[in-house]
């Protein structure tokens, strides 16, 4: 039966769900806030719905989405990621006013999402985990004299992270004992203001990790599969900027170790939809879960592009009442898959964003083995605030080097002018040697300062075009007088 | 068969004219393109007659050398080298040609001995034949490029300049081609080089005739200018009186200054029965046609005067230097006292200075002092460094006699003889470090510069790198035409433009909407391949914004020279800073090195002192007034 499914989210993630719903052959519905008259995922759905000014205001704002949807006669609400997609106050309001709620429950979403009841039920499971506390005394010297016992007895570096955290907020790293005192105010300080809980934890720090995640999806019957590791390591400031599936660690033993732990993790916590299971390995192949993302990432569609398993759908599908159609053996790895986050940033300008800039010319890039997930097109004028993704560039191939020279003749091939964006870094990032051999780990930007190191378009032809402008300009050629 | 292809070495090449029933014709398209159109001919337009011109069966195709190298690089934004190769890919069998000043090479002063082989070495992997001259006709100033380029296994062709006047006789001419036998053996073609094309049809029939009398085998090559519109006859004289090779050019581009019509010499000679060998009529009209309608694009820098100057055989102007001397005037204002300047002083001066022969760089000198006389109304009063360096003989000893004392007197000053005997003679350059100069390319440039890059560099080092920064920002410019490279008035919107780059890739560009900025600037659209791109154009500077600029008299700069403080006496850039902080200096001593419309002029101390900052680097362009650098008598302080 043709059900209405509503996005509660912007952006190119709400233009990929969009799809999923129409392929499904449901009715999609959009909603926006009014920086975003302009988007284009109230174009492509079938109804779009306003919702006030905002800005992050009405996107965030789970009784006036309730309040559409229920006038909408909205049938399930699927909520992306970032917003509300793991906020437990969300699905919590779907079942009360008999909504269904694409992802996993309230409780499911509510215990992962706290790090400290994370660690816990991992605990229970025998989940490798890297040492930590529970929550510090609410008392400062209390919760100082338990951060310089642990760094004791586990040794420095260690974290001070945010109970509710996420987003590389409230978390500070601290080296030596005497900086505890001050590195946990700081961090208390920000998680307060980010978070309005000013509980901390402590994690012994792993040095230059690895991040391998597993995709898992559950269905309500309890059956649970992952569909292979990804590799996200290479972040500039806990922020991912590349995505490869399947990790490149050559042993595929642990790789599969990894998974299975990932599918034992899930069932531990009751893990219904999709999700991803997060793991840091360190120099010795050591892995230590970190945490259960409850949402869709915006990485999945490597994992989509090497499994051939479409996850949104799937999503969709086990929401409204499906079971798996897979099981594990079905799910085959093929090839390679990578994803570049095209963002609107100066790269060049510690990635200043570039917001408030109209796309003059939008040319993307096309054939075998490439994918392409944005909402941006010519004559768009960048909101200044919301993110700053513009369009995700995902290629495949068959081996690693064939998936990176398609990433490299991708993002030659890409023109987006009128502001500066991210495509100039990659094509460095995909010239390095590093990167070229697999190898990296979540150091690789800060150790690679010579990726921001590029000019501007250097092709002949727009070489000479500069010449003709002047000439037109001058209205002769100052070169040739 | 009778055609002389490339690769050739020269004694098959001397066996093949020698032996040929009749003469052979080189193609002066560079020489065209200096005399008529100020050097603008592009690349691309040579491209384009390439094919043609390879099928004409020339002797050679001049086609690089003289002013061209300089304007390669300053105006057409294109690699002389680099030119070579593409006019080579297009033309396998056509030998290239080249003018070269001896030791002045390809600009307007002495080079040193080691750039001088450096540069020729690298050139004769594209030339075949060297035509090499010197203004003063002094053989010693040849000889490095005599030898590299014997060397170098190319074809040698030194030159005898000549001009007319009582002096210059056929004795003079033959005792000259004597010695450059002398030096060069017998294995060259011997160049008449009349750069001004002076001298009646008869007058240089004799002068064939009395060298060939002497020499009978030796191969005379007959170079001449149409600035009297009578080349044709003197060319007819010459191969009548036995020179097997002239000069002439594609009739469709065929101006005042420069050569004559080939098509016409041909058509002249066949009804004396002499007959063209090698050459394809046919292919010749072709080659005219295909570039025909590319003229219209080059107006600009055709002559401001129509029409042929019969009274060259007055001032003597060479062919060459006709376009850019008019052009001056008319820019300096002075156009009115033309008539003045070219038919009563420049023939005084020339007479003044020795009857030498009119070409670079002793043309300049000439003309430089002739405009300096009349308009500065003190005759000899503001002399070049130039003019200086000749009268000290730098330049080697004047062929005929010495000018009259109070020329020295008033150029080199009360103590002129005393100087004379201290600072005259031919200059003997000291050899430049070479590694040196490549190290400072390469961090002018940021990256390591190719040895072609190097000699381009060692010729016209500002200019050189100039280019160099351009071809980065601008890429190979020379694929467009001069319908859009020398475009006026800028395009029409919608207009489209396609052009192939230089790796074979086509592209097409229209033009789209100007957008005026906030700033003041403005954002050009191009539709590049499809593509619309935005290109910022800096806002212009206006004039009269910000500190208006204070343009100092000649008075007041000298006034304050006398007190140690240095100005640039009129808009010049520096070419050389001579002395460094601390040195000691004298009154009279050489501090720096100023050059302005080629011309060189010291800038000398006033004043005995120590320098105390030099301000000023090679390089800079300076307005009149600016400061070059401070010497200190140790009477004031620093009183900035």
């Amino acid at each position: 039966m043709k059900k209405k499914i509503l996005v509660a989210n912007r952006g190119e993630i709400a233009c990929r769900i969009i799809r999923a719903i129409q392929e499904l052959g449901h009715t999609a519905v959009a909603i926006y806030e009014t920086p975003d008259n302009g988007a284009l995922h109230i174009r492509v759905a079938d109804e779009a719905i306003w919702l006030g000014d905002g800005p992050r205001v009405d996107y965030l704002d789970i009784e006036r989405i309730m309040q559409v949807a229920k006038r909408y006669d909205i049938d399930a609400i699927h909520p992306g990621y970032g917003f509300l997609a793991e906020n437990p106050g969300l699905p919590k309001a779907c079942v009360e006013n008999d909504i269904i709620f694409i992802g996993p429950n309230s409780e499911v979403i509510s215990n992962l999402g706290n790090k400290v009841m994370a660690r816990k039920i991992m605990a229970g499971a025998k989940i490798p985990m890297v040492p930590g506390t529970d929550n510090l005394a609410d008392d400062e010297d209390a919760a100082v004299a338990e951060a310089i016992v642990f760094g004791e007895k586990y040794g420095y570096p260690i974290m001070l992270k945010a109970t509710a955290g996420g987003g590389g907020r409230g978390i500070r790293q601290v080296d030596r004992p005497e900086d505890v005192q001050e590195q946990f105010q700081i961090a208390r300080a920000e998680a307060i203001a980010a978070f309005a809980s000013g509980d901390i934890y402590i994690e012994k720090v792993v040095v230059q990790p690895k991040h391998v995640e597993v995709q898992i999806i559950a269905d309500s019957t309890g059956e649970t599969v992952h569909l292979g590791t990804r590799d996200c390591s290479i972040q500039r400031r806990n922020q991912k900027l590349v995505e490869i599936a399947p990790s490149l660690i050559p042993d595929q033993g642990l790789l599969d170790e990894i998974c299975e732990t990932a599918v034992r993790a899930a069932k531990a916590a009751n893990y219904e939809n999709a999700g991803t299971v997060e793991f840091l390995i360190d120099k010795d192949m050591n892995y230590y879960f970190m945490e259960i993302n409850t949402r869709v990432q915006v990485e999945h569609t490597v994992t989509e592009m090497v499994t051939g398993i479409d996850i949104v759908r799937t999503q969709i599908k086990l929401a409204l009442g499906k079971t798996l159609l897979f099981k594990q053996e079905d799910v085959q790895i093929r090839g390679y898959a990578i994803e570049m986050r095209i963002n609107a940033e100066d790269p060049q300008n510690d990635f200043m964003p570039e917001g408030g800039k109209t796309v003059n010319v939008y040319r993307s890039p096309g054939g075998y083995g490439v994918r392409l997930d944005g909402f941006v097109y010519q004559g768009y004028t960048i909101p200044e605030v919301y993110d700053s993704l513009l369009v995700k560039l995902t290629v495949h191939g068959y081996s690693w080097n064939e998936t990176v020279d398609r990433l490299r003749r991708c993002l030659n091939n890409y023109v987006i002018s009128g502001l500066k964006t991210t495509i100039p870094y990659y094509i460095q990032l995909v010239n390095e040697p590093q990167f070229q051999s697999g190898d990296f780990d979540t150091s690789y930007i800060e150790q690679h300062p010579e990726l921001a190191d590029y000019r501007d378009d250097v092709s002949e032809v727009n070489k000479i075009a500069a010449l003709i402008a002047e000439i037109h300009h001058e209205k002769m050629n100052p070169y040739a007088i | 068969m009778s055609r002389i292809v490339q690769g050739m070495d020269i004694k098959e090449v001397l066996k093949t004219v020698r032996e040929a029933n009749g003469y052979y014709i080189t193609n002066t398209a560079r020489d065209m393109s200096q005399s008529d159109f100020k050097n603008r001919i592009l690349l691309h337009t040579d491209l384009m007659a390439a094919k043609a011109r390879e099928k004409a069966g020339y002797f050679s195709l001049e086609i690089t050398g003289g002013a061209s190298v300089h304007v390669d690089i300053l105006r057409k934004q294109v690699d002389p080298f680099l030119k070579l190769k593409l006019l080579r890919d297009a033309m396998p069998n056509t030998m290239f040609q080249t003018l070269c000043r001896g030791v002045n090479l390809f600009g307007y002063r002495p080079y040193p001995q080691n750039v001088i082989r450096f540069t020729v070495k690298e050139f004769a992997k594209y030339v075949d034949v060297w035509r090499v001259f010197d203004f003063m006709n002094y053989i010693p100033n040849m000889q490095a490029v005599f030898e590299e380029v014997q060397l170098a296994g190319k074809i040698l062709e030194p030159c005898i300049c000549f001009s007319t006047g009582p002096e210059h006789t056929d004795e003079y001419y033959v005792s000259k081609v004597k010695e450059i036998l002398a030096v060069t053996g017998e294995d060259i073609v011997l160049c008449i080089k009349n750069h001004g094309g002076l001298g009646t049809p008869k007058r240089i029939g004799d002068l064939v005739s009395s060298i060939k009398d002497k020499y009978p085998d030796l191969v005379l090559h007959y170079h001449g200018h149409n600035t009297d519109g009578n080349d044709v006859g003197r060319i007819t004289s010459a191969v009548l009186a036995g020179a097997e090779i002239v000069d002439a050019g594609d009739h469709s581009f065929c101006g005042f200054y420069g050569p004559p019509p080939i098509l016409t010499v041909a058509q002249t000679l066949k009804e004396y029965g002499k007959v063209a060998v090698t050459l394809d009529e046919e292919a010749v009209i072709e080659s005219s046609d295909v570039i025909r309608d590319e003229r219209p694009h080059y107006e600009l820098f055709e002559s401001q005067f129509k029409g042929f100057l019969p009274t060259v055989q007055i001032h003597k102007l060479p062919g060459g230097a006709m376009g850019s001397s008019l052009e001056q005037a008319d820019k300096g204002g002075f156009l009115a006292k033309m008539p003045d300047i070219l038919h009563k002083e420049l023939p005084k001066v020339q007479k003044e200075l020795g009857n030498y022969w009119s070409v670079t760089p002793g043309s300049q000198i000439l003309w430089t002092t002739a405009v300096s006389n009349v308009q500065g109304g003190d005759r000899y009063g503001n002399p070049s460094g130039d003019l200086r360096n000749l009268l000290l003989g730098k330049y080697g000893p004047f062929p005929f006699y010495q000018p009259p004392e109070w020329i020295f007197e008033k150029v080199l000053g009360s103590d002129w003889k005393q100087v004379l005997k201290d600072e005259g003679g031919v200059e003997d350059i000291a050899d430049m470090d070479i590694d040196k100069e490549r190290e400072t390319l390469e961090d002018r440039l940021g990256r390591k510069p190719s040895e072609q890059d190097l000699v381009l560099y060692l010729q016209h080092p500002n200019d050189a790198v100039e280019f160099f920064k351009f071809e980065e920002k601008f890429g190979k410019a020379h694929v467009l035409p001069p319908s859009i490279f020398l475009k006026q008035g800028g395009f029409q919107l919608g207009e489209e433009i396609s052009f192939t780059d230089c790796y074979g890739k086509e592209h097409l560009i229209s033009i789209g909407p100007s957008q005026k900025d906030e700033d003041g600037g403005t954002s050009i659209f191009l539709n590049v391949d499809h593509n619309v791109r935005n290109y910022q154009m800096t806002p212009p500077v206006i004039e009269g914004a910000g500190p208006a600029a204070v343009e100092m008299t000649k008075d007041e700069v000298e006034d304050l020279a006398k007190v140690g403080d240095m100005r640039a006496p009129f808009n010049a850039n520096i070419c050389e800073v001579s002395v460094e902080v601390g040195d000691t200096v004298s009154s009279g001593d050489k501090l720096a090195v100023l050059e302005a419309m080629k011309m060189q002029t010291p800038v000398v101390a006033e004043i005995d002192g120590v320098i105390q900052t030099i301000v000023a680097k090679v390089g800079d362009a300076l307005k009149t007034g600016d400061k070059i650098m401070k010497v200190s008598d140790g009477s004031e302080e620093d009183d900035e």
